[in-house]
Parts: structure tokens; sequence; C-alpha cells
């Protein structure tokens, strides 16, 4: 496990806290939940240019390369799409939806770094 | 895709709670799609039948996804078979998997009853057969 994914680890379930919380609050998607899950689609873009740039310096990536660049971009677009479906309808249950990007993030994390090494 | 039909709320499931559990099959339509995708492009020829399996899995998640995002009677009933099917499937697969492991020598994601994805396999198709029990049509439709 390296540091991208303790960041994401890290973002990760604080996003879910945070958005699970204001769920449980009864709230309605508001700028923290959704900034949250941002944060979540921020560090996923460093460790996306970081990966890249990884390659390109001469690193190897141990398992299937592809693989490992479809969860990537999987990942990537799993803040957008939440943060899409979470305003269409702004109630408490949205906020769940945003809180489940953070962990599925850290699941395919820590799916990517079995791939990277 | 607005909500703005005029349908009765209670033919739809997209909303509330149920877009939550959309949210959570679509999710896991796109892992076991992938997942499936994967393992009978590279290696098939090793277990065919759990990757059979694993495809039909991603079927029945990619289905539920859909019917239950669809509103009116026809997807209900679909959402219904698709639930209960992934409900039939993963205590069927969970069970065999745990008494014959030679027969799943590859994991799907039924496998030890989802264990592998925090069962949540598991516990998805309960909530869903509580959310469509709950968001079911009314009599007077028939």
């Amino acid at each position: 496990m390296d540091g991208y994914f303790y960041a994401i680890l890290a973002v990760g379930l604080l996003s879910t806290i945070i958005c699970v919380v204001a769920g449980i609050l009864k709230k309605a998607p508001n700028d923290v939940t959704i900034l949250s899950v941002a944060a979540v689609e921020l560090v996923l873009l460093v460790y996306f240019i970081g990966s890249i740039v990884r390659v390109a310096v001469g690193e190897h990536i141990a398992g299937a390369a592809w693989e490992f660049w479809g969860y990537l971009a999987t990942a990537l677009l799993l803040p957008p799409a939440a943060v899409y479906w979470s305003v269409l309808e702004r109630t408490r249950w949205s906020n769940f939806v945003l809180g489940a990007v953070g962990v599925t993030a850290l699941v395919m994390a820590a799916r990517m770094n079995q791939i990277w090494y | 895709m607005s909500a703005k039909t005029t349908q009765p709320t209670r033919n739809t499931r997209n909303t509330g709670p149920g877009r939550l559990l959309i949210a959570v099959y679509a999710v896991f339509a796109i892992s076991a799609t992938a997942r499936a995708g994967y393992q009978i492009l590279t290696k098939f020829s090793e277990a065919p039948l759990a990757h059979i399996l694993s495809a039909f899995a991603a079927l029945v998640y990619v289905v539920a996804t859909v019917s239950l995002a669809k509103p009116g009677a026809t997807w209900f009933k679909i959402s219904l078979a698709a639930v209960l099917v992934e409900l039939f499937g993963v205590i069927v697969v969970g069970a065999i998997s745990i008494f014959d492991p030679v027969a799943f020598p590859h994991d799907t994601v039924w496998s030890m009853f989802g264990r592998g994805y925090g069962f949540v396999p598991l516990v998805l198709p309960v909530l869903g057969l509580v959310w469509l029990y709950r968001r079911r049509p009314a009599k007077t439709d028939e």
C-alpha cells in the first residue's frame, strides 16, 4: 500500500463519514457534503497524474496494466456521477449516495494497489 | 431523466431510499460486469462454470439497476424477479462454495455469501425486497 492508497483511505473515509452523518441528520446534500466528494475526486486525479508520471519515468505495473487503468478511470467517474445523481433529488438519501463514493473509492484504491505491486 | 411523470408516486421506486439502493446496485453492476468480462477474456478455460456464473450475476445486477430506476408495474415485476434471483443466487452459490470449494476454484461475487464484497451482495437483495414491498404497485392497477 502506497501513499496514494492512504490518501484515499483518509479522504474517502472522511467524506463517507461527513455524508452519512449529514444523511442521518436529515440534511439535503449541501456544500460540505458535495465538497467532501469533490475532495475524493481531487485525490483520485492526483493518483491518476502521479501514475502517468510513474509509468512515463519507467516504473512497471506488476499486474495487468489495462486493469489498473480501468479501475482508475471508473473510480474517476464515480464522484461526478454521484454528485449529478444527488442534485437531481435533493433529499437526505442523496447524502447516503454521496457517502457511498468514499468507501467505493477506497475499495477500488486497495485493488489498484494490489495490481500495481 | 427528470421524474416528471404522471405516475402516482407509489408506482416509482427511484426516489428517497430507492436512489441509494439504485446507486449501490449500479456500483455492483459495473464492478461485476467488469470483473466477469476480465475473467472471461483472460482465464475463461480455467474455470468456465465460475466465470459463466460471474457473467450471469453481472447481468442480474444490471437488470436490477435498470428496472429499479424505471417506473410502472411491469418494471416492478422485473425488479422483483431480478432481486429474487439475486437472493437465491447468493444463498445457493454461497452454500455451495462453503460445502464444495472444489466446484468454485475461482471467486465469484456470490462466493462465500459475498464475503469478498463485505457481504453487501447478501444484504442488498434483502433491502431490495423490503423496498419493493413498501413501493408495491396498488392493486387497483389490475
